[in-house]
């Protein structure tokens, strides 16, 4: 194995050196855009999957540590003009509570009925930053005070270093679903998704773990809160709890192929071309249009590909592989 | 001050009547069918645009229009089970999850770029029209939409109780393989019962129409209403599922008048998190799926 090993290292290297080199090239703001947007909604992609697709835990209530992240850091630099760069671990740390009693009630269900009450919860968050005017700048919401280019409070000219950003945020989730994977952890993950009794059965402490992997989540995920609303230096209720980044986040993860290191990333890759495509074939005039592909690519995946795209890739791997090794018996588990 | 309080109860329960034909939908299909229709609402909301497009094209009064809401709903809810739902039946949650959740999703889009956002009304000769008891006003086409909607979830129920076809239901709700072996059609049945969920769903939406207005998003509302009741009233329970959507109606309607006009949800979800919390298994008791 130690030759695949080399090429998946070398692909790895070119892909990292091609990204880095990226906005060096690219220099259309709309473009770069679209870049920063595939990075974002990957790296959401990446925090939500580790939850929902190693453990199967189907949760689509991730706009409430996306709202979270995004509120505790503008809450801390607008009133306490506390660094955003501090806020948005805060906002994960904040998320990573949050996770635990929401955790404890929506765990108490299993199956749909853990998704519904996901939902439930990111909602009823919304409707209180909606409500209390006290706590946030309630339903109008507030922009983000613009202080030109000043990297220590993570404002920047140009769309470039926002990409470097988004880019770093996905590498770090990357890395720590490479370790998870590797790890008993992911094992435990697995064992949870395939059958939540039989691991138990065998000793696996189903609670527990499923507890760590939603803190680890929710903290991902409100780190992408704080880059978005700081990106679009604007922050109110409806944008920061969206149902779409709840959406958004279990959809790239499934089209890419569930469970998998790069499936969020290559769902992402696939969803916003496509929605970047109808966007300048049709103009974004027309409502509905992005969102009613999205939900017929998702349809097609679960009819005939429930592994995803990463799915379809690996059987083409194996193909060729036992193309390649024509002597070698093949083994079925 | 009492009478505010009776007042927010009856249009507690008027409204809860509507709650109650989604939510019994969704928990009949659950029962039954053991997946969970993320897109129940979108259903009503089809409901909704069948019978404005029929008053508005054909002068059909919302109430005639069940008639043709309530087939066409459920031949397409027999048909979704038949070629999409019947695929992804299995001990795997994700796709059942995804599969109904695209569907919605895929409506509510589609209905979007067809019809635009747009609010619909219909406006009948009843629309505007009220009885006065007291100092109490009841609307007569809440009371028209709740008093049928109590009829069909009765229909229901006796259709369940008493037809080999119900029975036939029930016994593939509670053990799908053991009514295989009696001779009974799972597909079949399914089949029906997901068509029937849908037609309970067409009717709420012909049924609201007098009073509500029709958008894209309108379902939306409905299907949260309804996943909380279910919930609430024990899953795949219908009686469970009926009172559960009334107290609701009566707990939104309360948190309206005494909370303020934006916190029906907020008692609603408050519920929903407080019967997670000390009764997960909901006001019906009995084994949790």
């Amino acid at each position: 194995m130690a030759e695949t090993n080399k090429w998946t290292w070398l692909a790895l290297a070119v892909l990292v050196a091609a990204l880095l080199m990226l906005p060096q090239v690219v220099k259309n703001a709309f473009a770069l855009d679209i870049f920063i947007r595939i990075l974002l909604f990957s790296f959401i992609g990446v925090a939500w999957n580790l939850m929902g697709g190693y453990a199967k835990q189907l949760s689509l209530g991730h706009a409430a540590y996306f709202g979270l992240g995004a509120y505790t850091s503008t809450i801390m630099q607008i009133d306490f003009n506390i660094s955003p760069w501090i806020g948005m671990i805060a906002g994960g740390v904040v998320a990573m509570l949050a996770s635990l009693p929401i955790g404890w009630l929506c765990f108490r269900l299993r199956g749909p009925y853990f998704t519904i009450a996901t939902i439930a919860t990111a909602q009823a968050l919304m409707l209180i930053f909606l409500k209390f005017r006290d706590l946030a700048w309630g339903a109008e919401g507030t922009t983000i005070p613009n202080l030109g280019s000043s990297p220590l409070m993570m404002q920047f000219e140009t769309k470039a270093s926002y990409y470097y950003v988004v880019l770093g945020l996905l590498a770090i989730g990357l890395a720590i679903t490479y370790r998870i994977e590797k790890s008993w952890m992911g094992y435990y993950l697995v064992a949870i998704g395939e059958d939540e009794d039989a691991a138990e059965a065998i000793g696996v402490n189903a609670p527990r773990i499923k507890r760590d992997i939603y803190m680890i989540s929710a903290f991902l995920t409100a780190l992408a809160g704080t880059f978005y609303v700081q990106y679009i230096y604007f922050i109110d209720p409806a944008t920061a709890f969206n149902f779409n980044i709840s959406i958004e986040a279990a959809l790239v993860s499934i089209v890419g192929g569930i469970g998998t290191l790069w499936g969020p990333v290559i769902g992402t890759v696939l969803l916003e071309t496509t929605s970047a495509l109808l966007q300048s074939w049709l103009g974004s005039t027309t409502g509905g249009i992005q969102l009613t592909v999205y939900a017929l690519i998702l349809m097609a995946i679960i009819l005939w590909r429930p592994t995803g795209l990463m799915g379809m890739v690996n059987e083409v791997l194996q193909r060729r592989a036992q193309q390649r090794k024509p002597t070698q018996a093949r083994t079925v588990l | 001050m009492l009478e505010t309080v009776v007042q927010a109860v009856i249009n507690g329960l008027l409204i809860g009547g509507i709650y109650a034909l989604v939510s019994i939908g969704v928990t009949l299909i659950f029962g039954v069918v053991k997946i969970v229709n993320f897109a129940q609402g979108e259903f009503v909301m089809l409901g909704m645009y069948i019978t404005f497009f029929l008053f508005t094209y054909f002068g059909i009064d919302p109430l005639l229009s069940l008639f043709v809401s309530m087939p066409v709903l459920f031949v397409a809810g027999a048909l979704i089970q038949h070629f999409l739902i019947r695929r992804v039946l299995g001990p795997n949650d994700m796709p059942q999850i995804f599969l109904t959740f695209a569907l919605s999703l895929l409506l509510l889009n589609l209905s979007l770029l067809l019809f635009t956002a747009n609010y619909r009304t219909v406006h009948t000769f009843y629309s505007d029209e009220a009885i006065h008891i007291g100092g109490i006003y009841i609307p007569v086409a809440k009371l028209i939409a709740f008093v049928v909607a109590m009829a069909l979830s009765g229909a229901l129920w006796v259709l369940l109780h008493t037809t080999d076809l119900g029975k036939a239901m029930r016994a593939a709700a509670q053990n799908r393989d053991v009514a295989t072996l009696m001779g009974i059609n799972p597909n079949r049945v399914f089949a029906v019962a997901f068509g029937a969920a849908l037609a309970l769903a067409g009717a709420a939406g012909s049924l609201l129409m007098p009073f509500y207005s029709a958008y894209p998003f309108v379902g939306q509302v409905f299907v949260l209403m309804a996943f909380v009741a279910v919930v609430l009233g024990t899953l795949g329970n219908v009686v469970g599922a009926l009172v559960a959507s009334l107290m609701m109606g009566v707990a939104e309607s309360l948190g309206i008048q005494f909370v303020g006009a934006d916190s029906g949800l907020i008692v609603v979800f408050a519920m929903l998190l407080l019967t997670l919390a000390f009764k997960p298994t909901g006001l019906g008791g009995g084994r949790m799926r």
